[in-house]
């Protein structure tokens, strides 16, 4: 979700096979730079390969361009890598948020499997209960939030969503990036 | 597309034999559609996650006709639960989560999964939430009319007898009951398990759902005859938290009944989440 020179990515931390719960610290929001937040949804093994696949290619990037790469070009990147597989695809459905340019713009992009992009200007979701998510944060949301209210927000958006996918939950964790860095909290969720 | 009234009149029609064979196998209790083959359509109309996903191996080369179905499955199951019960020394504990699933959205978090069929007897509800809903309400009149012809409280195992017979007859058509007729009689604290492929089974603990392998590994290791009533309901309640915990289809809230010769009981109601949190706190304090 984006605010006033902030944005926000929230997941939950469930890792699950089908009606079993099998772990509940799995982390799927990545840190790119300091400009630049990652986060998927899906397969989980694909989760796991393209994170190592774009850390590569950012260590790359930064060692030849030897400058921090900006969210708007890292979400061309992944929209590439994923239309590459267009015929074997990888079952995963990304989040790009990020501040852009000088004036920390905020810059959100959603992409879905094969790497159809998306640039909304409010919010992005993804995952089992993006039906959910995306009437919540249609309600919750507004333009301009500060960091702080903006965290509210979200936070309440995913686990009023959350509680009404039997997929989703088992502990959640929210990142808020502003110009000053991350700030990563983790709520406290349904465990049921 | 049920109507109640046709299932009474045959009820009135009976004779001095109420359970004669007639009316109990007769399978024009409940109004079928007026169509060639009313057996599949309506199995046809169902949309159960697991008849589907069953079906799609079959119907591989079929793709058209697996299409065809899903867009007319208008009878959408709300599945995933679950229910336990185990009769002990002392009694019967029943233990429920209250969660209904339409695939993974979460229908609703307050569904009632115990219905009681007389003051003694308590009947679960899996599968089919209308299915179940209407068979045991049917269960309680049918039992209310042997206890007003015979002068006497029905036993478990005869009500649980007619349950099955009846659900024996619509066999096939669809329906999804997996319920536990639970009471106490003179025969002492009762335990059977009904199906809708037929089955009838008697044991001392069953657990019904798709929580239920995770209920079983927390009740099989706990349970004993000579339980005392706190360690039984501890136990009942545990077993259904970490079903809840561990089965994304399970969930909402734990209700916990005790039957005893004084009749049931509906002991606690427990927010499942909190309770997790609980039981971790507690863990923790040991532990130190």
């Amino acid at each position: 979700m984006a605010g006033k020179n902030c944005v926000a990515i929230a997941g939950d931390t469930r890792f699950g096979v089908r009606n079993q719960t099998v772990a509940l610290d799995s982390n799927r929001i990545f840190k790119i730079n300091n400009r630049t937040l990652f986060g998927m949804t899906g397969l989980n093994t694909d989760i796991l390969t393209l994170r190592e696949s774009f850390k590569f290619q950012m260590n790359l990037y930064n060692l030849e361009e030897e400058r921090e790469i900006s969210p708007k070009t890292f979400a061309h990147n992944v929209a590439q890598t994923l239309y590459s597989k267009r015929f074997g695809p990888y079952f995963i459905t990304p989040i790009i948020a990020g501040l852009e340019g000088e004036d920390y713009t905020p810059f959100l992009c959603a992409t879905d499997l094969i790497g159809a992009m998306e640039f909304p200007k409010s919010f992005v979701v993804a995952g089992t209960g993006e039906e959910s998510l995306m009437g919540v944060c249609e309600t919750f949301y507004k333009e301009n939030m500060e960091p702080d209210e903006l965290f509210e927000v979200i936070s309440q958006c995913l686990l009023a969503a959350v509680d009404r996918d039997a997929l989703s939950g088992w502990g959640s964790v929210v990142h808020v990036l502003t110009k000053d860095g991350i700030t990563t909290k983790r709520l406290r969720t349904r465990k049921d | 597309m049920f109507t109640l009234g046709s299932v009474l009149d045959n009820e009135l029609k009976s004779t001095v034999e109420d359970f004669s064979f007639e009316t109990n196998f007769s399978t024009n209790q409940l109004m079928l559609p007026n169509i060639e083959k009313p057996f599949e359509f309506a199995q046809s109309i169902i949309g159960l996650e697991k008849d589907l996903q069953e079906n799609e191996n079959q119907l591989m080369f079929h793709q058209q006709k697996k299409e065809e179905r899903k867009e007319r499955a208008l009878i959408k199951g709300y599945k995933g639960t679950t229910t336990l019960a185990f009769i002990y020394e002392k009694g019967t504990v029943i233990a429920v989560d209250s969660r209904a699933t339409s695939g993974q959205y979460i229908a609703s978090q307050s569904v009632q999964k115990v219905v009681p069929i007389n003051s003694y007897m308590l009947g679960t509800l899996a599968g089919g939430a209308a299915d179940c809903q209407f068979f045991l309400a049917h269960l309680g009149r049918i039992c209310n009319l042997y206890e007003l012809r015979n002068n006497e409280t029905i036993s478990v195992a005869a009500a649980s007898k007619l349950l099955n017979n009846i659900l024996y007859s619509y066999r096939n058509y669809g329906l999804s009951v997996g319920s536990m007729i639970c009471g106490y009689d003179t025969r002492g604290p009762q335990l059977y398990y009904i199906d809708s492929d037929g089955s009838r089974l008697k044991n001392s603990l069953f657990s019904v759902g798709s929580g239920s392998p995770f209920a079983y590994g927390v009740l099989d290791a706990g349970y004993r005859w000579d339980l005392s009533k706190e360690e039984a309901l501890d136990l009942g309640r545990r077993a259904i938290c970490a079903a809840t915990f561990k089965d994304s289809y399970s969930g909402g809230t734990i209700k916990v009944y005790h039957i005893d010769e004084n009749g049931w009981v509906k002991i606690s109601d427990d927010d499942a989440s909190e309770l997790w949190y609980e039981y971790e706190k507690k863990e923790k304090k040991e532990k130190k």
